[in-house]
């Protein structure tokens, strides 16, 4: 179930969400429009579920419910996914730039 | 800059509308063109179908307007208002079936990323608390 | 009476009669609704008072197309679209034969309410009053059709607008935007009658 389509290739990352109340409404916001900046399909999943959910929608980012101190799967797949997987995995390490 | 959807609040209440309004650009930023209107032409709680219309005018773009609304007569007035714009701008004006405050704000997100008008209602409308 | 004399006593009675029910149209809407029904017809009613020459001296078609209008603009709750949108489709309608003008309201109030007749709204006097007209009823019998129409309301349950919240508790009171409307046919039978 979590594995991508054979044919799709994935840059990965991860990142640890330090905010206490994880990824609430605001960080969500900020993480959907940052990979929505980018070409590439972008993904989600956080550690502990099955499910990569697409990071450009707000409304699947807020639905993961990842809360404080949990690793945040990202995988991107496109022409500029390594960038998308930088700049997520970034926004993510900085705490979402407060 | 790209064009964005533009998100329109329409609420009974002008201090819901303005804070309501306030969240959306905190939260997501200032590149999504907003506008809002509460109050009966009176300035009572109700909603205005020229305020209404004016606040759709101020932030009009060819990429469509989003309305979000809370009860009763801002539907109707938000519809009436709609309306009276003349079918061509009609026809790029949808109110999004959403929670007035979270709609805004998932619609705006979704606005910004130079979505259309259609993906910006459904994320709109998908929103569960 | 010519038809802008007309035009403008029906103004000028509506608005009156509305401005003196405004109270009651009030209690009725805190009853089963927000509680602004009174007030927002008043208002509305006011604006119309306002521009009563302007209106008056206006052919009828065009006159009620501006009269519906007004109301649209000004009136500040749903009630502004629903009076405002059955006089302009009365006024788009044409004609002056009183059963194809009640028809384009009612069908007009339906629209945009999406509702239709026994949900506990003012289509519940309209389509009676309707009736009683097309039965060739005189203007006095048709206002107190309406208002008998719209005491009809009370035991229905509302399930549209805001009283369509409370549900079963909706029964037991008169709808407000029924009063309002036979008000309204009242006032306008007696200046027909007078004329």
């Amino acid at each position: 179930m979590t594995e991508p389509a054979s044919h799709v290739d994935w840059v990965e990352g991860e990142a640890l969400l330090t905010d206490e109340t994880g990824l609430h409404a605001r960080p969500a916001v900020k993480l959907t429009k940052l990979a929505k900046s980018f070409a590439a399909a972008v993904e989600i999943r956080a550690e502990g579920q099955d499910r990569w959910v697409n990071a450009k929608s707000p409304n699947a980012v807020m639905k993961l419910r990842a809360g404080h101190r949990t690793m945040l799967r990202i995988r991107a797949s496109g022409e500029d996914a390594k960038e998308a997987v930088a700049a997520l995995a970034g926004l993510v390490t900085r705490n979402f730039d407060g | 800059m790209t064009q964005t959807v533009a998100i329109v609040i329409v609420s009974h209440s002008p201090d819901v509308a303005k804070g309501a309004a306030a969240m959306v650009r905190q939260m997501v930023g200032e590149e999504v063109p907003i506008a809002f209107c509460g109050g009966n032409p009176e300035g009572g709680l109700g909603t205005d179908v020229g305020a209404i219309m004016e606040a759709i005018s101020s932030v009009w773009t060819e990429k469509g307007v989003a309305v979000l609304i809370d009860l009763g007569g801002a539907e109707t007035n938000s519809e009436m208002a709609i309306e009276l714009l003349g079918p061509e701008k009609a026809a790029r004006v949808v109110i999004c079936n959403a929670p007035i405050v979270e709609g805004a704000v998932m619609a705006a997100t979704e606005a910004a990323g130079g979505s259309d008008l259609e993906a910006v209602r459904a994320t709109a409308e998908e929103f569960q608390a | 009476m010519n038809e802008s004399d007309l035009i403008g006593r029906m103004i000028d009675l509506a608005a009156e009669r509305i401005a003196a029910h405004a109270d009651e149209l009030t209690a009725l809407d805190q009853a089963i609704g927000d509680g602004d029904h009174g007030d927002n017809m008043r208002r509305g009613f006011a604006a119309m008072a306002e521009e009563r020459d302007t209106i008056a001296a206006l052919p009828l078609s065009e006159a009620l197309k501006k009269a519906g209008m007004v109301l649209v603009m000004k009136v500040g709750g749903a009630s502004g679209p629903l009076y405002g949108s059955a006089l302009m489709a009365m006024g788009k309608a044409g004609g002056t034969d009183p059963c194809a003008l009640i028809d384009a309201a009612i069908d007009a109030v339906k629209a945009r309410g999406k509702s239709d007749t026994g949900a506990k709204t003012m289509l519940d006097v309209l389509a009676p009053v309707r009736d009683a007209v097309a039965a060739g009823a005189t203007p006095a019998a048709v206002a107190d059709a309406a208002d008998a129409a719209a005491e009809a309301t009370i035991p229905m349950r509302a399930t549209k607008g805001r009283a369509a919240y409370l549900g079963e508790r909706s029964i037991g009171h008169v709808d407000p935007g029924a009063r309002s409307s036979a008000i309204i046919v009242r006032a306008v039978c007696e200046v027909l009658e007078e004329s």
